[in-house]
């Protein structure tokens, strides 16, 4: 195990609301989603006093100008550029910075206006360099590629030919993270379930992929709360401890195969990080009882299933195709309906679901599960309790999860979470 | 306003292979120390991490490795939609991304593992394209 498995914990959550156009700037956003955070944690603002953050290339207000907005006098602050992978490598740095001492109560968030602002999958001149990064001085613009979509697509398309999944696997992807977001009162798509007609009739974004292969672009900001265990006790809510994970593990790029690793699509940077997210966090696949894989698209929790160990490279599309990962099942993964289905927040949303799960406080609709916050839930999902339980019990709660950052080939970032601080 | 398609922008590392482009005579960088190709080109050698460097010029031939069909346009790309990107595999052994050409854009068309050629696109004074074709 790491030197600090269990000795941090997510205390506090909190959100916007998922809109499609806010009206709002990422300031506004921001502190709103911090603020519900903080009174989630049962914390005042004035007890924080770290802040960290991620933005893409310049597309949100910082940790000071947060802070500021807010009140606070900071004693850490830093903010880096990335999206997917992110959140699970924040986590990773705070950890370090409240055990060494450089704060005690630290937040980390992400505040976007994905839809209404700089738009990943937007083809326009704002839009970001290629997550797959093949560029040779530019001349990915010049043959047409900008988003995620297309670079998505090629290794999608390369993996259909190695495994012989297809369609049918991604529409079960679709599928069930649409299920689970029919159940979330939050999510975009609540109450609106996704049929196999639905989704092979909708229109070819990048072939192989069709409008619900691809996320839900939103205006929305995330946030939580970590502090020393020592801290988390007392608190309003049962902490969920950081037991490790990875953090932007990289690979090499396989759109130009320079040779020393012989990168295949399918070889991305989880691939690399399997074994150390075990031997950090102490705790092995069949020990986790929900995940969540970062959903960009279909196709992006297949490959980091498979490199995160959790099935053997090509079975992750015939893993969801068996139901293995909807609520009851197995392993219940994406159970907000997160990118694909809730709204897209570059992955931040994902850590803040597990941890109401982990809490036994999912937030049902209150006419399933009235006494959600105190943690009391029927399990009935015709109901709409959306609150994952211990496969194979009427109601234990879940006591770790797993969640993967981003499914690109040159970055990739993990983290387990538990209620229990230490792994035995 | 229309707008126009980004055009590349050389780097020393990279001049030699924009100019073997513009002569329509594609050179790929080689390690003089382990005789193995890169691609894109740069200061070392990423297999032995030799910097004793030569420029040779290529087959013209490779094979897709993936592709992808894109429907929507990016910039200054409004009247080429649909649009395939290809990572083609050349025969020296490294992989590129570009455009497949020369071919209605459907997946019955095009196939992984579909061996093709280098079509040059003049495409400024001082750019050339490198594209591929079905052969
Ligand atoms: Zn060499």
């Amino acid at each position: 195990m790491g030197v600090l498995t269990g000795k941090t914990a997510i205390v506090g959550v909190g959100e916007t609301t998922y809109y499609r156009d806010a009206g709002r700037t990422t300031l506004s956003l921001g502190v709103e989603a911090i603020r519900n955070a903080v009174k989630d944690a049962g914390l005042e603002l004035s007890d924080i006093d770290g802040m960290t953050s991620y933005q893409a290339g310049g597309d949100s207000h910082g940790s000071n100008e947060m802070a500021q907005s807010l009140g606070m006098q900071l004693n850490y602050s830093l903010d880096i550029m990335g999206g997917g992978s992110s959140t699970e490598a924040l986590v990773a740095h705070a950890a370090g910075l409240l055990a060494g001492g450089y704060c005690n109560n630290i937040v980390i968030f992400r505040s976007m206006r994905g839809r209404t602002g700089k738009r990943m999958g937007g083809q326009t001149p704002s839009g970001p360099v290629p997550a797959v990064a093949i560029n040779t001085d530019g001349e990915a613009l010049r043959i047409g590629v900008t988003t995620p979509a297309q670079n998505f697509g090629i290794a999608a398309m390369r993996y259909f030919k190695e495994y012989g999944a297809g369609t049918k696997q991604l529409a079960a992807v679709a599928m069930t993270h649409r299920y689970h977001a029919t159940l979330n009162p939050r999510a975009f798509f609540y109450k609106k379930p996704l049929t196999l007609e639905d989704y092979i009739s909708a229109r070819w974004v990048s072939k192989p992929f069709r409008l619900f292969d691809c996320c839900l672009e939103m205006d929305v900001a995330c946030a939580f709360v970590m502090t020393r265990k020592e801290m988390a006790y007392d608190l309003k809510h049962p902490p969920i401890y950081i037991l490790g994970g990875s953090a932007r593990t990289m690979s090499e790029s396989p759109a130009y195969n320079p040779g020393r690793l012989n990168t295949a699509v399918h070889h991305h940077a989880s691939n690399w990080a399997s074994r150390r997210w075990m031997g950090m966090s102490g705790v092995t696949h069949k020990d986790i009882d929900t995940a969540s894989f970062y959903d960009a698209f279909t196709f992006t929790p297949l490959i980091q299933m498979e490199g995160y160990g959790f099935v053997d490279h090509g079975e992750a599309g015939f893993w969801y195709e068996e139901g293995h990962g909807r609520l009851d099942a197995r392993m219940p993964v994406n159970t907000s309906g997160s990118h694909l289905s809730e709204g897209y927040t570059h992955g931040i949303q994902m850590v803040v679901e597990m941890a109401r799960q982990l809490r036994g406080r999912a937030d049902c609709s209150t006419d399933a599960c009235p006494d959600w916050e105190k943690g009391i839930h029927c399990f009935d999902r015709e109901k709409g309790c959306r609150q994952v339980k211990k496969y194979g019990t009427q109601d234990s709660l879940p006591e770790v999860g797993f969640c993967g950052g981003w499914g690109s080939p040159t970055t990739s970032s993990s983290l387990v979470l538990s209620k229990f601080s230490s792994s035995n | 306003m229309t707008q126009s398609k980004p055009l590349p922008t050389p780097t020393p590392e990279t001049q030699p292979y924009w100019d073997s482009c513009k002569s329509h005579a594609m050179k790929l960088p080689r390690c003089k120390s382990c005789s193995q190709f890169h691609f894109y080109p740069r200061a070392l050698c990423p297999h032995c991490w030799s910097m004793d460097l030569e420029w040779v010029t290529a087959s013209g031939k490779g094979k897709i490795y993936s592709y992808v069909i894109s429907h929507r346009p990016a910039p200054g790309f409004q009247d080429d939609v649909p649009y395939i990107i290809g990572v083609v595999e050349l025969d020296e052994g490294v992989r590129l991304m570009t455009n497949i050409v020369g071919v209605i854009p459907e997946p019955k068309n095009i196939w992984v593992g579909m061996d093709v050629s280098v079509e040059y696109e003049d495409v400024s004074e001082t750019i050339t394209l490198p594209t591929y074709k079905p052969i």
